[in-house]
């Protein structure tokens, strides 16, 4: 019989306890009680009962009986109880009540202890010893010669080992883990134990007519209860109970075979799929989203005095004059102005020009940066003051350079900077901060990109002035979006809008000019954001700092109102101060928030189990569909086969310990899947990604537009081609399909819940574009809902969605690719991988199977499937 | 082994792709050899280059603190051109040692060993891949590129050890040890592979007339691995010129001073240890990884070649500088057991765990160390994952074998739901 662990249940547990015998129970009772008694302090009850070698004489011979039953503490009572409990009471069920009480008052205690005293004075030592556990070990030394006689090894590998030393192992393991156990004591008992285990002690044991005489004469069966005679021994008295081990109809085959559960996963994953949309909507009510605050206490916005008034507006005017004088100047000639105007600053002053090349444009230029080096600093940390000359749309940011020209005067003055400031008038506003930033970190391609010949310290953040307008504003519009959708610090966003809130001019986010801070404009906000971030392009040139882990953001001046540009310079020369504040690197805030407006937002422990869901989607399908694929072959005459048919379907017994059930042997079987085709057919779409991904990023300007055209309508009937391929050489099963869809899920699932990580945005949208995926299969038998079907997945095709996205916010496409294209090489974009690499792929995947057609499924000896074959897991 | 056309075809395609890879993607190598997932401290081709550099101007090359790896490599890499200006060769190095890995795992997979030992016989032999396949495995396996790529020196340890096998299931017991030792020269922990390997010996002998008894054969070749390794190390003192190497390599793997990040599960529990607790904990985490050795070998007396596939699964979750080389081993060795492998429960759970942390593994480095988002407990989250992954293909692995096991034991028990205790 192989051994087997009952399953631990209550009823039988009562049971055990109501039907121990009198003797363990007395034991038990006298232990507790014993350690009742050495609760109190009067009496040392531990002292008085311990056996103690040093103390045993003719007076004292007592404690050689008592120390069994005297314990150190509670817990070592209690372990002794568990221990003992289960030994004795066998113990006793085996040869009575009477011999073990004999036996337990005697022999059983005293040999032992007699021969740990000897022991401890041969070797001088003198460690007091107390517990049950030489009882415990003793019963377990008999109870193993007793199982040696029966099974007298067990196997591990070839080795054969004896079962009589498990007792050894156990008194080592304990000697080993338990502190203060006596394992001298303890092998004292297991030599009684072997001894008696042998039959070598047996004699200790009183003669059974004398027992047999006193029960007689006391009647002790009638009187004693739960009393075990000496006739009946071994399980006499009881007889051997029923195992009542209830079925257990819920065993993992049954349940993975359960028609229920089998049908639960797609309502599960679409179920994933409205939840995550709705927990999106939901995180602009107050009640989801929190308001912003300051995490970094060092940052103090808005307590310093600023000074950047009166005399400065005359400098910052004829500055502007310069500026607009410059005009449409060229590069050089505008730095040669402002180098001089730096210098008159008393700065040190240094250009690098750079030049990229992208979708076969040039875009060179020179930029131009001073540095103030810090008076109480050591020109190890810096602040960057930016301005592009144009800005993103191509204006010139004439009251934005003039600000910085009047701002970099007016730093000079004070002595507080601990801080270097960077003064950088970048060309443009797209390629030229990306120059400036990548050749300061030195990782620029130093062929194109000129090295930077003066450097300052780490950067610590960032502000950029884009001020293109000269009259006068009245709000500032915040830009935050960095490239790939890294954001800044929450810190620096909350710290700039504290500021001008304290000046008394409004902050807005993401174009939204008028808020009204309802649930609407909250929303809006929100996908405007998430739709920036998801792009994942430069929406300013505060953007090409951010991924180098320099906070960073634009302050863009709007509207018609009554603040003048000496405010703006009032904003700047704040925030500097309160970056100059900064003791180490802005880290206390969130890096990953969605702001709803400029003072409130949610973080990503609130919003990324949306993004999260939609990907597990994906994951709980493919998972289905393993499973469903490792199902045996359905027949296609199913319905009621088993009873117009008339023949047997083979049944196999599924034996749940004592309860057996008939199932149909076919439910039992895993059938062997096959894996090469599905996994090659992914494979190849995985790669064919790069093909798209490759021409979108090298091709030059003028054939953008017409490549796209060419590929939008190639993507149309492409996958119809490749089914046909793969329905024409390879023949593909219905069971091929549901494993091509399986790992084509499985990956879908896996990038983007790994990007949901690093791009929150993108990953959810793309999640969402992709979520008809998780339903696609092929009809053959339908082809006018197929053909409805292939036309709303072409809808959501990658390259459709581009179009219409273009068409939506009335772009030209030309215009996106370049834009696209030039992120690719300039900025280090990696939105086109995304789209290209996963969502292309899983697109032409889920095309092909909607276009499949599937071959009947052959159930035969061998060919195509093997048979199925009966393993049970 | 002869190299018929297919197989030739098969290295020709797999260094290929290696060169096509080295060649053009120029940044590829550099920033392989920078991910911690592929290169560790005690193996990593970048502080080779640092102990070369100090080895080619006549100063200890552990005096800088930043190499530990075995001494003898130095000599081997200073004849080869500098990887600085003629890189090719050392790619043509590490291509090479691939295929050799390949080579000596297509010997193994055609002794049929793995279904058919000494002691047992798989009623499932039938089914089994070639060694073609499983050599196409190894070789198109991403982590084997990855690692092939990266050019840590594991990729050496990987090929000694494959060879130690499949000399092992040759009856070259001789060579065989000689390839453990220099597996156990380069990175110390293989050492743990000399009980199943000599019983893997002991079982695959030319038969004698008079049979040697096992013990004076496992301690005939205790001898021969003690006495390669020591003339091994006798080499390396007298290249460096004294015995300090010894603290410098394998000093470091025992007692972790580097707690650079990897995948494994020890750098981080080092990290946050008070410093009374650390030799205690030291020793437990070896003990625990040399505990798997004896058990497992007495275990699987039956099938010693499955217990040294087990172990290389194990230490690639377990010891202390673990990489996806490690990994890639396991997983090359793996195929072997094609044959349980619908006895295995949980492949899909596994290979999902395993992809899924393949994938994570890299963001949130990422955001740990460059975009400053995460922290550390983001990229140790993933390790556990990973090697939650990998134990739990090990483990499965185990169950289908045993359960091979008893389906020959007890026929009736085939096919029967069986529950562990």
């Amino acid at each position: 019989m192989p051994p087997s662990l009952p399953q631990f249940s209550a009823a039988r547990a009562r049971s055990y306890i109501f039907r121990l015998p009198l003797f363990t129970r007395c034991i038990i009772l006298v232990i507790v009680l014993l350690w009742l008694v050495s609760l109190q302090s009067a009496w040392d009850v531990q002292q008085w009962g311990a056996l103690i070698p040093k103390e045993i004489g003719l007076a004292t011979m007592y404690r050689t009986n008592t120390f069994p039953l005297v314990h150190a503490n509670f817990f070592h009572a209690f372990m002794n109880i568990l221990a003992l409990t289960p030994l004795l009471e066998r113990f006793e069920a085996e040869f009575g009540t009477l011999t073990t009480l004999a036996l337990f008052l005697g022999p059983l205690s005293t040999i032992p202890a007699l021969l740990y005293t000897f022991l401890e004075r041969l070797i001088g030592f003198n460690t007091t010893v107390l517990g049950a556990s030489i009882w415990a070990f003793t019963l377990l030394a008999m109870e193993a010669v007793k199982t040696y006689r029966t099974n007298p090894h067990f196997t591990i590998g070839t080795t054969q080992i004896p079962t009589w030393i498990t007792p050894l192992v156990v008194v080592l393991f304990v000697s080993f883990l338990i502190p203060n156990t006596s394992f001298l004591g303890h092998c004292c008992g297991l030599a009684f134990g072997y001894g008696w285990g042998l039959g070598y002690l047996k004699f200790l044991a009183p003669p059974e007519w004398i027992l047999r005489w006193i029960e007689g004469k006391l009647n002790l069966l009638g009187r004693l209860p739960h009393y075990v005679s000496v006739d009946q021994k071994t399980y006499g008295r009881y007889g051997v109970l029923p195992t009542t081990a209830p079925a257990d109809p819920t065993s993992s085959v049954l349940l993975r075979r359960n028609p229920i559960i089998l049908k639960l996963p797609p309502y599960l994953s679409f179920l994933c799929i409205v939840i995550g949309v709705a927990w999106l909507l939901v995180l602009p009510l107050d009640n989801y989203s929190r308001r912003t605050y300051i995490s970094e206490n060092a940052l103090l916005p808005a307590q310093v005095h600023t000074y950047f008034a009166g005399s400065d507006q005359n400098v910052f005017r004829g500055y502007k004059r310069e500026v607009d004088a410059l005009g449409e100047r060229s590069n050089i000639e505008v730095n040669d102005k402002l180098e001089e105007f730096f210098k008159a600053s008393g700065l040190k002053v240094a250009r690098q020009s750079y030049e990229y090349k992208s979708a076969g444009e040039t875009y060179a230029g020179e930029n131009i940066y001073a540095i103030l080096h810090a008076p109480r600093g050591d020109a190890t940390e810096a602040i960057v003051l930016v301005g592009g000359w144009k800005n993103m749309d191509g204006e010139l940011n004439r009251s934005g350079v003039a600000l910085i020209l009047t701002l970099a005067r007016y730093f000079k003055r004070w002595s507080l900077w601990s801080k270097d400031i960077i003064f950088l008038v970048t060309a443009d506003s797209k390629a030229g901060p990306q120059a400036w930033v990548d050749a300061y970190h030195d990782t620029h391609q130093s062929d194109k990109v000129d090295s930077l010949p003066l450097k300052s310290g780490a950067l610590q953040g960032a502000v950029v002035i884009d001020y293109p307008f000269d009259h006068r504003f009245e709000s500032i519009h915040i830009v935050y979006d960095g490239i790939n959708g890294q954001l800044p610090n929450l810190d620096l966003l909350n710290t700039v809008v504290s500021i001008s809130g304290h000046m008394g001019i409004g902050a807005s986010l993401q174009q939204m000019w008028h808020h009204s801070d309802s649930y609407k404009d909250r929303l809006q906000t929100m996908l405007r954001g998430m739709m920036n971030q998801g792009l994942g392009h430069a929406s300013g040139p505060h953007s090409s700092f951010i991924p180098y882990h320099v906070d960073a953001i634009t302050l863009q001046p709007y509207g018609e109102g009554w603040q003048d540009e000496m405010a703006m310079g009032r904003v700047i020369e704040s925030t500097f101060r309160s970056l100059n504040n900064l003791l180490e690197h802005l880290h206390q805030s969130f890096f990953f928030y969605l702001l709803m407006q400029a003072d409130r937002f949610v973080s990503i422990g609130t919003y990324l189990p949306s993004a999260m869901l939609v990907a597990v989607n994906f994951t709980i399908m493919a998972i289905f569909l393993w499973v469903k694929s490792g199902s045996p072959i359905e027949k296609s005459s199913k319905v009621g086969s088993t009873i117009e048919g008339g023949e047997k379907q083979p049944l196999a017994i599924v034996q749940e310990r004592n309860a057996k059930a008939l199932v149909p042997a076919e439910n039992l079987a895993v059938r062997e899947r096959e894996l090469f085709l599905p996994l090659a057919v992914v494979a190849g779409s995985q790669f064919l990604g790069v093909l798209p991904l490759y021409i979108f990023n090298h091709t030059s300007q003028a054939m953008l537009h017409p490549i796209f055209a060419a590929f939008t309508s190639i993507n149309g009937f492409f996958p119809l081609i490749l089914s046909a391929l793969i329905t024409h050489y390879f023949a593909p099963t219905a069971h091929h399909y549901t494993l091509i869809k399986t790992f084509s899920l499985l990956i879908l699932g896996l990038f983007l819940s790994s990007l949901a990580t690093l791009n929150f945005s993108l990953a959810f949208l793309v999640g969402l574009l992709s979520a008809p995926l998780t339903y696609v299969q092929p009809l053959p038998n339908h082809p006018i809902i197929k053909g409805i079907l292939a036309v709303i997945l072409s809808a959501l095709s990658p390259t459709t969605v581009l179009v219409a996205g273009c068409w939506w916010w009335e772009l030209s496409v030309g215009e996106v690719l370049k834009e696209a294209a030039f992120g690719w090489d300039v900025w280090g974009m990696n939105t086109q991988v995304v789209v290209w690499c996963v969502w292309w792929p899983a697109w032409l995947v889920g095309m092909m199977l909607l276009v499949g057609s599937p071959m009947e499924e052959k159930v035969g000896v061998d060919g195509d499937v093997r048979k199925a074959k009966m393993i049970m897991s | 082994m002869s190299i018929d056309r297919r197989k030739a075809t098969l290295f020709g395609a797999a260094a290929a792709v290696r060169i096509l890879l080295f060649t053009s993607f120029p940044g590829l190598p550099e920033l392989l050899t920078a991910r911690v997932e592929i290169s560790t401290p005690v193996t990593s081709f970048k502080r080779l280059q640092e102990g070369l550099f100090l080895y080619n101007h006549n100063v200890s090359p552990y005096d800088g603190g930043v190499y530990h790896q075995a001494p003898l490599l130095l000599p081997l890499f200073s004849l080869l051109p500098s990887s600085a200006t003629y890189p090719a060769f050392t790619y043509l190095l590490y291509i090479l040692v691939d295929l050799l890995s390949a080579i000596a795992l297509i010997n193994i997979a055609e002794s049929g060993e793995a279904v058919s030992s000494k002691l047992f016989t798989s009623p499932r032999k039938g089914k089994r891949w070639s060694s073609f396949a499983i050599a196409a495995a190894f070789l198109f396996n991403p982590f084997t590129i990855a690692t092939c790529i990266g050019r840590p020196t594991s990729v050496f340890t990987t090929c000694a050890i494959l060879h130690a096998i499949s000399k092992a299931v040759q009856g070259n017991s001789f060579t065989a040890m000689f390839a453990l030792s220099f597996a156990a020269y380069l990175s110390m922990y293989p050492i743990l592979l000399f009980p199943p390997l000599a019983l893997l010996c002991y079982d695959r002998r030319k038969p004698l007339k008079n049979p040697e008894l096992m013990y004076s054969f496992v301690i005939g070749n205790a001898v021969a691995v003690g006495g390669s390794l020591y003339s091994l190390l006798h080499m390396s003192s007298l290249i460096t010129g004294s015995w300090e190497f010894l603290s410098s390599t394998y000093g470091v793997q025992l007692l972790l001073p580097d707690l650079t990040p990897n995948v494994g599960l020890w750098w981080y529990f080092f990290i946050e240890m008070f410093d009374s607790f650390r030799n205690f904990f030291l020793g437990v985490f070896w003990i625990h990884l040399s505990s798997y050795v004896a058990g497992l070998t007495i275990r699987l007396r039956r099938q010693p070649l499955f217990v040294l596939t087990l172990l290389l699964g194990i230490f690639a979750i377990f010891k202390p500088y673990p990489s996806i080389s490690d990994t890639s081993l396991f997983l090359a060795m793996l195929p072997l057991y094609r044959h349980v492998f619908p006895l295995m429960r949980y492949t899909f759970l596994a290979s999902s765990t395993i992809l899924y942390a393949t994938l994570l593994g890299p963001a949130f480095y990422y955001l740990w160390i460059y975009a400053g988002s995460g922290n550390a407990n983001f990229f140790y989250a993933i390790t556990l994952v990973w090697s939650l992954g990998l134990s739990l293909l090990t483990s499965d692995a185990l169950f289908a074998v045993l359960r091979d096991e008893l389906e020959v034991e007890r026929p009736e028990m085939k096919g029967k739901e069986i529950r562990q205790i």
